[in-house]
Parts: structure tokens; C-alpha cells; sequence
């Protein structure tokens, strides 16, 4: 088994819009599907993230503040997977019920493994 | 462990956002004020959102509501803190907010209450109607602004302008957030804009079966909050509504058949709703307990006499006929005329009936509406009148602005014409 980081990226926060019913057919159809993969030890972890942050950087010689992603998409949260491989891991991605809102995107990495070390 | 697992396995009531969303508003609003009801509409839908990432993750906490009631009350004193410099009106002190919001989750009673004047609130008599009833809508019942639209076959833009005007209403009027003293005539306001609401949702249709089926049984809910709440003393007509939206629910099964109108006289009664039908009647007995009859009362009795008919043939037609005299006494409109030449022509005759609306029209600008049309025509079709049934038809569908209708009277008209 192989692991995999799932980067949940989107536009501000693409849940703001939707209607009160329709935020808990997202909790009833993304909990499902979290809580099945955990259930199948596929799931390692699975978190959203805060909409406010920093990006730190080294610039002539010290460390300061962004500039924030210049682009408007940010990170929302991330899945920790395991899978055979790449392929199984986007399938299990490719299942991940808030697709149906049509909003996010979600960038499937595999951890990189260092022969000899780890 | 074991508590992980009992936690995972606890599921949300059925609509449980939407209605802990208008009971959220309600409550919020006590402590900012009417003029910052979109604060609080944005404090619920953050909340909202902070449990759909939570519980996602973490599963459906073991008291749901409590964990709304707790992150919204957070969030609110936040607001408070933040802006108590930029807004000065606040209902109360931003500087004791931690004291002031110790009662925001106390209890059912407090919630009840504080919807209770959210609905007195959003029919305020200086906000028009479509204002109100869309008001209603969004901030009592959780509904979205693209929900409210597809149940109204409308746009978007028109719901938003809508809502846009009536809070600016709220705003402008400095309405507080309270029961009005006159109590009377704002509850028949209240009333007046819930039946609304409900027709809105019974109105027949094909299309979005389900969201206006969702409107009816919202009406009877914010209903039976009135119904159950002591500030309000006089309830006659509370319960005569609750009877009259009950009878009429009772039959919404029956009324849509592969996505067509049923009519009443083809509809099976037995998916007659059995259960609504009996809670109708059992509100129609307390309406007597009053000395007073009111509008609701008399359609709710109408609308009995067909619950209770074993068939279309046997209605007690005579009954229905003497209530809408009645009814001619406490209203005399038009549109009541027009319906109460449906009885009179089974009781005294078609030919009776079309005098009665051709004299209506000499006395009203009734021939406006595609209904006196529609019902004009349907009567000529029983007399074999083809003629004079089509003209009727062709003018029902140049008065008739909505596609839905449109479309059963061109079907009707087709039958009409004989094909060469």
C-alpha cells in the first residue's frame, strides 16, 4: 500500500452558496463517504482547513508574511489515502460525493518514498 | 471507542438545517434587531458551515441542536465585540454581551416564541406582500433564494429584489423585533400571508412536485406554532386555517397523476391523505368553540364536505352552495361569485351557472381573470357548447400569465378542435 496526499482545493468557499438543505445532503453524502474509507483503513485522515492562514517566505534574508496565493483557489482541506497506486487512488477520489456540486478540485499526489531511508 | 461509534451513528432529522436555520435567524435577531437581519441570517449560514465541516469529519454530534446553538451564540458575541463601534443601535449592550446572551439556548418555549415574532416581523403591514411572503421564505423556512424562485417559477433576480425590498422595509419602518400589541389585525395579516404561502405551494403543477409540497408543509408548521403559542388568545382563526390547509393537504397525492392535473372528479380518494384529513377536522371542531366565523372557517367546511364524500357524484352539493352564500356574506369578491358557480351549477343547473357569470361580468372586471374564462368554457363544454366554449378558452389563455396553466387550457382546446 502506497500513500497519497488529496489537496481539496477551491475558490473562496464554494459551500457558501448552497441552501440550508442542500448543506446537509453535503454532511450526509461527504460523511458517508469519508466515514467509509476510514471504516476500509483506506482513509489514514481527513481534514478541512481554516480559510485564513499565512504563507511565510525567505526573502533577502528573512522570513515575512505572503503575499497570500495570488490566485483565488486555496486549499480547503486534504484526504491522507492509502492505495495500491496511482490509478486506485484517483478512483477513490473520483468517488468523493462533492464533485456533484461541481466546484472543487482535488489534486492526488502520491508521498514520495525514499528507497534506504524511510 | 464505543463512543466514537455511537457518535457516527447518529443521522439528522429529515430538513433539520432548514428548520434549525429559520429557529437560528429568530434567535439571533432578538439580540441584534430587526435592521440587522442579514447579520444574522450570515452569522446561521456560518455556523452552518463550521458543522458541515465538522460533522463530516467528526460525525453527527449527539445533540445536534445544541451544538448549532452554541457555535451561532460564539459567533454572535463575536459580531457584537467586533462592530460596537461601527453600529451603534444595538438592541443591547455590546459591552455585557456575555451576560445579555446567557438565555440564547434556554428553551423549545424561548425558540417558539422568538419565531413567533419573526413572523409578525416579516408581515409587517408596511411590507407588500410578495416581500413578505418571500421574507417569510427565506428567513423563517431556510430556504435559498434559487429554492424560492423554482417554487415560484420565477427568477432568481425577482426573489432577490423581493427580499432586497422587504428588508430595507425592515430597516426604514424601524420594526422591533416583538408581538405587536395590536394583536388582531397583525395575526390576520400573519394569516392572509401564510394561506399564501400554502396556495403558492397547492397550486397544481407538473414541476418541482417536491420543493412545493415542502411550502405547504411549511405553512401548516409555522401555523401550528401560532396554534400552540399562549400570547395568542383569540385562535378561531388560527385553527379554521390550520383545518382549511390541512383538508387541502390531505388531497395533494391525488391532484398530480404522471405529472397532469387530476381533477377532483377523476382523482382516486384513496390516496386521500386519511391522517391530514382527520387533524382537519379535528381543528374545524375547535374553531366552534368560539363565537365567530371567519373566512378560513367556511372554505375549511367546504373543503370538508369533500373529504368526507364517499364519491364525486354523491358531494352534498346543497351544503357547499349554502356555504359560499354564507361566505358572499362575510366577503363579497368576485372570485368567490366565480366559485360558487361550480355548486350552483351542480345544484341548480349549468344554464343557471353561466347566467350567474355572464351577470358577474356586467358588474366587475372579473373578465380579466383566466379563471371566469376557464370555468365559463368548462361549463359550455358540458352543454356541448363547443363554440362558445372555445372563444371562452382562447380568452383564458390570452389572460393567463403562467405557462403551467397555459398549458392545461391549450390541451382542453385541442380536444376542442376537430382535426382536418
Amino acid at each position: 500500500m502506497k500513500e497519497f496526499m488529496l489537496f481539496i482545493r477551491s475558490e473562496e468557499e464554494p459551500k457558501a452558496n448552497l441552501s440550508p438543505e442542500q448543506l446537509q445532503q453535503h454532511i450526509e453524502k461527504v460523511g458517508g463517504y469519508i466515514k467509509g474509507l476510514m471504516e476500509k483503513g483506506q482513509m489514514k485522515s481527513a481534514q478541512p482547513l481554516e480559510m485564513d492562514g499565512k504563507i511565510l517566505s525567505y526573502k533577502n534574508g528573512k522570513i515575512i508574511d505572503g503575499p497570500y496565493n495570488e490566485t483565488k483557489e486555496i486549499i480547503s482541506g486534504y484526504y491522507h489515502l492509502l492505495a495500491k497506486d496511482l490509478d486506485e487512488a484517483i478512483a477513490i477520489a473520483k468517488q468523493d460525493p462533492r464533485f456533484e456540486e461541481g466546484i472543487w478540485r482535488v489534486e492526488v499526489r502520491p508521498v514520495k518514498v525514499v528507497e534506504g531511508i524511510n | 471507542m464505543k463512543n466514537q461509534e455511537d457518535n457516527n451513528a447518529n443521522v439528522l432529522t429529515e430538513h433539520f438545517f432548514r428548520n434549525e436555520y429559520g429557529k437560528l435567524v429568530s434567535v439571533v435577531t432578538r439580540y441584534l434587531g430587526t435592521h440587522h437581519v442579514e447579520t444574522a441570517e450570515d452569522i446561521v449560514q456560518e455556523t452552518l458551515l463550521k458543522a458541515v465541516d465538522h460533522w463530516q469529519q467528526n460525525g453527527i454530534p449527539k445533540n445536534p441542536q445544541a451544538w448549532l446553538y452554541t457555535t451561532a451564540k460564539n459567533h454572535t458575541l463575536n459580531i457584537l465585540k467586533r462592530k460596537k463601534h461601527q453600529i451603534s443601535k444595538w438592541p443591547i449592550n455590546p459591552e455585557q454581551a456575555d451576560n445579555e446572551l446567557k438565555e440564547f439556548t434556554t428553551s423549545d418555549d424561548v425558540i417558539d416564541d422568538e419565531q413567533l415574532k419573526m413572523m409578525f416581523v416579516c408581515c409587517h403591514p408596511s411590507i407588500s406582500e410578495n416581500s413578505q411572503v418571500t421574507l417569510i421564505l427565506k428567513i423563517l423556512c431556510g430556504f435559498s433564494i434559487t429554492e424560492i424562485a423554482n417554487a415560484f417559477f420565477t427568477t432568481t433576480e425577482t426573489i432577490n429584489k423581493r427580499l432586497v425590498r422587504g428588508r430595507k422595509q425592515l430597516k426604514d419602518a424601524k420594526i422591533t423585533f416583538s408581538i405587536p400589541k395590536d394583536i388582531g389585525n397583525s395575526l390576520d395579516i400573519v394569516l392572509k400571508t401564510i394561506y399564501l404561502l400554502f396556495n403558492e405551494g397547492y397550486s397544481p403543477s407538473q414541476q418541482n412536485k417536491i420543493i412545493r409540497k415542502d411550502l405547504c408543509l411549511e405553512a401548516i408548521r409555522l401555523v401550528e406554532l401560532l396554534a400552540h403559542n399562549p400570547a395568542i388568545k383569540q385562535k378561531s382563526k388560527v385553527h379554521a386555517l390550520l383545518a382549511l390547509m390541512y383538508l387541502n393537504a390531505a388531497r395533494f397525492e391525488a391532484r398530480i397523476k404522471n405529472g397532469i392535473l387530476v381533477e377532483m372528479h377523476k382523482q382516486d380518494r384513496k390516496l386521500w391523505n386519511l391522517s391530514l384529513m382527520n387533524t382537519g377536522i379535528r381543528y374545524l371542531n375547535q374553531t366552534t368553540k368560539e363565537d365567530s366565523v371567519s373566512e378560513y372557517q367556511i372554505l375549511a367546511t367546504i373543503s370538508g364536505y369533500y373529504c368526507v364524500s364517499p364519491s364525486f357524484k354523491k358531494t352534498n352539493w346543497k351544503a357547499i352552495l349554502h356555504l359560499y352564500d354564507h361566505l358572499l356574506t362575510l366577503q363579497d369578491t368576485p372570485l368567490i361569485r366565480l366559485n360558487r358557480c361550480i355548486p350552483l351549477a351542480k345544484v341548480e343547473g349549468n344554464t343557471k351557472a353561466i347566467t350567474e357569470l355572464i351577470n358577474l361580468n356586467h358588474n366587475s372586471d372579473i373578465e380579466n381573470h383566466y379563471l371566469y374564462h376557464a370555468t365559463l368554457s368548462e361549463l359550455y363544454i358540458q352543454e356541448k357548447n363547443n363554440n362558445d366554449a372555445r372563444e371562452h378558452l382562447l380568452k383564458a389563455i390570452k389572460h393567463c400569465s403562467n405557462n403551467r396553466d397555459i398549458h392545461q387550457l391549450e390541451k382542453k382546446l385541442k380536444k376542442l378542435v376537430p382535426i382536418h
